[in-house]
């Protein structure tokens, strides 16, 4: 019900997004039409078209870096971005290749299963088609990058963090935003006091977590890893939810009371689905803070285990970045997140809106 | 009858408890875990800096009872703490540190307002799809982000920095092998980070200032400045500095910028108290030193953390 809920408003966010040029052209010819019959002065317009420009111009200066890096991805020219000619905004000679180095082989490979017919020597042997989706190789890119292997770490990582995380946090802001109950001030005030200690709490405690995780010898455990991020996102998103659900008004639940609704079906009912915004920003937090978390990750993982940020920066050199693989890795691993981030923007915004903080 | 409202009648009949305080127990998994993976590791690493631990002592012996004993690492009192506040190093990274928290988020709250109210203003046409652009970094890992922009400030004579500074004429600059060139170059980074979290707030913030005070104002014949200063920024002020609040926390906090870009070189000059401490212990192996130093940052965050939420009345929301 809720995924629905999403689902619909994602279409009409996909359907806003599509039908924007045609409206923005109407509004156009509308102004032209105005401007014409006198009625709206042409300075004024001026002046719009000439701040929209300015805004723009603002907007790009300041993507300007990830699009610089996007062209070192597709421009792939070499080992590195500081070649001997300067910039320039399209790539001379784009290619995916670097690309590709990134997902590497997507091969499902054949299997045979057999099935024998018992109290027979009769047995059926089957061979699934090997499904070819891509090989590298075809594209001249002999060993791919791992990363595969990252994605997977990663999932790993990031999935029980946020099943954890919002275990915790969902009932815990419910009870905090309706409640009253023994200690509720205290626990609130150190929320409060804990929001504003982002990773770097975690930095300055690595040395006394690395020995404690050491010492239990779960220092290489993704599953370890994902309980701490999960910790660590607990104050936070506790307190923006608790401030959120403030935000509902108290009367939907109140009908549903008098409705006869039980507690849990109050919950259920009206305080879940009223605070998608809220859920949804958690949700995103909480997973970008797996997902995307460096240091502590760095210092705790094995080889092995390595999450996609590690892996990335394990590309780095000293000295020299290979630029285009490493912004097509970068790239790869981040878009997901980008365009989740752009259609959860709505909610981001009301749910960090902070309604509690003003007056 | 369910297990939950069991429990609650259960707590009722204990005296002082009402049926309401059941509701504790929604908050407890999340307060325990949360003390178990943040609160626990600060005690000990306390007691690693009273300790003279290295890999060597603080890993020998496994098992609860090695954790407890800090392995075969020896109490020394306060000889860290006493060799680390001698030490000139620690000061020059303390002050870069509390200089860094000053320009940078000066740099942050001047940017972000101004972008805030380049992207509310009346004049400009499409601020919503410019708005969801604006955000667009905070998607991104800042691990990916930082390394990019060290490839900006790259000495390399064609780094993207250079290459600006070269169009304008001139001459390109060594940036992360200076020291106060790498500290502007953290800034900046910094700032570019934090800006997208900054706008977000100070964008709602905006939206919320009540159009007819404007109006008023312009009939009055107030002039942008006059407005600003005296209606925008007084209603825009409690979200503006609970963000200021969280960014500048987060500046005292940075390590990844100086990390990625030369280790918080040169030559240890631009280590960040919390970069400082990591390489004392990670680095060089002084696992007690690194403590010892984690510890006076983790008072130094705590006192700036409790100073922002006393006086910057930022547990208001707690109170009703």
């Amino acid at each position: 019900m809720l995924l629905g809920a999403i689902a619909r408003k994602l279409g009409d966010d996909i359907k806003t997004f599509a039908t924007m040029p045609a409206r923005t052209v109407r509004k156009w010819s509308y102004t032209v039409q105005a401007v014409r019959r006198g009625e709206l002065p042409a300075s004024e317009v001026l002046k719009v078209i000439l701040s929209t420009i300015g805004a723009t111009l603002v907007v790009l200066a300041l993507l300007f870096p990830i699009y610089w890096i996007l062209m070192a991805a597709l421009s792939g020219s070499g080992s590195s971005l500081y070649t001997s000619e300067s910039f320039s905004l399209l790539p001379s000679n784009p290619t995916i290749k670097p690309f590709i180095w990134v997902i590497g082989d997507l091969i499902v490979p054949s299997y045979s299963i057999s099935a024998a017919i018992p109290f027979t020597d009769l047995a059926f042997v089957f061979q699934t088609p090997g499904i070819e989706i891509l090989d590298a190789s075809d594209y001249g890119v002999d060993r791919p990058s791992e990363f595969k292997r990252f994605l997977w770490n990663s999932l790993m990582v990031a999935i029980p963090t946020v099943l954890i995380a919002m275990s915790l946090i969902v009932p815990a802001a419910y009870a905090l935003s309706r409640r009253k109950f023994l200690f509720r001030r205290k626990i609130l005030f150190l929320y409060v006091l804990m929001t504003q200690v982002g990773g770097g709490l975690g930095v300055a405690l690595l040395i006394g977590m690395y020995a404690l995780y050491v010492q239990f010898g779960i220092n290489d455990s993704k599953l370890a890893l994902a309980v701490y991020y999960a910790a660590t996102a607990v104050p936070f998103n506790t307190w923006l939810l608790k401030t959120y659900m403030d935000g509902i008004p108290v009367s939907y639940e109140e009908a549903a009371v008098v409705d006869g609704a039980p507690p849990w079906r109050v919950v259920t009912e009206v305080i879940i689905p009223m605070s998608t915004a809220g859920l949804a920003t958690v949700f995103i937090f909480v997973f970008l803070t797996g997902w995307t978390e460096f240091v502590v990750a760095q210092t705790l993982l094995g080889t092995e285990n390595y999450t996609l940020p590690v892996g990335l920066y394990a590309m780095v050199d000293e000295y020299s970045i290979p630029w285009a693989r490493f912004s097509a890795f970068a790239l790869t691993f981040a878009s997901p997140i980008m365009l989740a981030y752009l259609f959860a923007q709505r909610y981001i915004e009301g749910g960090l809106s902070f309604s509690g903080m003003e007056g | 009858m369910s297990t939950v409202s069991r429990a609650a009648d259960r707590i009722e009949s204990v005296p002082f408890l009402t049926r309401d305080d059941a509701s504790l127990l929604l908050v407890l998994p999340g307060l325990f875990v949360f003390s178990a993976f943040m609160l626990f590791p600060v005690f000990y690493l306390l007691g690693i800096s009273f300790t003279n631990a290295e890999p060597a002592n603080l890993f020998a012996g496994e098992g609860v009872v090695a954790v407890l004993t800090f392995g075969d690492a020896l109490f020394v009192g306060l000889e860290n703490y006493a060799d680390v506040l001698t030490d000139g190093q620690f000061w020059n990274s303390f002050g870069v540190t509390w200089l860094f928290v000053a320009t940078s988020v000066t740099l942050k709250i001047g940017a972000s307002l101004a972008i805030a109210l380049v992207v509310t203003s009346d004049l400009v046409r499409g601020k919503r799809v410019l708005r969801s652009l604006i955000i667009f970094p905070m998607g991104l890992p800042p691990i990916f982000t930082i390394t990019v922009w060290r490839g900006i400030f790259s000495s390399a004579e064609f780094g993207l920095m250079n290459q600006l500074l070269t169009a304008f004429g001139a001459s390109s600059v060594a940036w992360l092998s200076g020291r106060w060139t790498a500290f502007v170059a953290y800034n900046v980074t910094e700032a570019w980070l934090a800006y997208p979290f900054m706008v977000i707030i100070t964008v709602s913030a905006l939206q919320d200032v009540p159009e007819e005070l404007h109006e008023a104002a312009v009939v009055d014949g107030a002039g942008f400045l006059a407005r600003f200063a005296h209606i925008t920024l007084p209603s825009i002020k409690r979200p503006v500095l609970f963000a200021s609040i969280l960014t500048s926390a987060a500046s005292f906090q940075q390590f990844l910028i100086p990390f990625v870009f030369n280790q918080g070189g040169p030559a240890r000059a631009n280590e960040l108290i919390v970069v400082y401490g990591y390489r004392e212990a990670l680095s060089f192996q002084q696992y007690g030193r690194g403590a010892a130093i984690s510890i006076i940052a983790l008072v130094f965050i705590g006192a700036f953390m409790w100073l922002n939420v006393k006086k910057g009345k930022l547990a208001d929301g707690v109170n009703d």
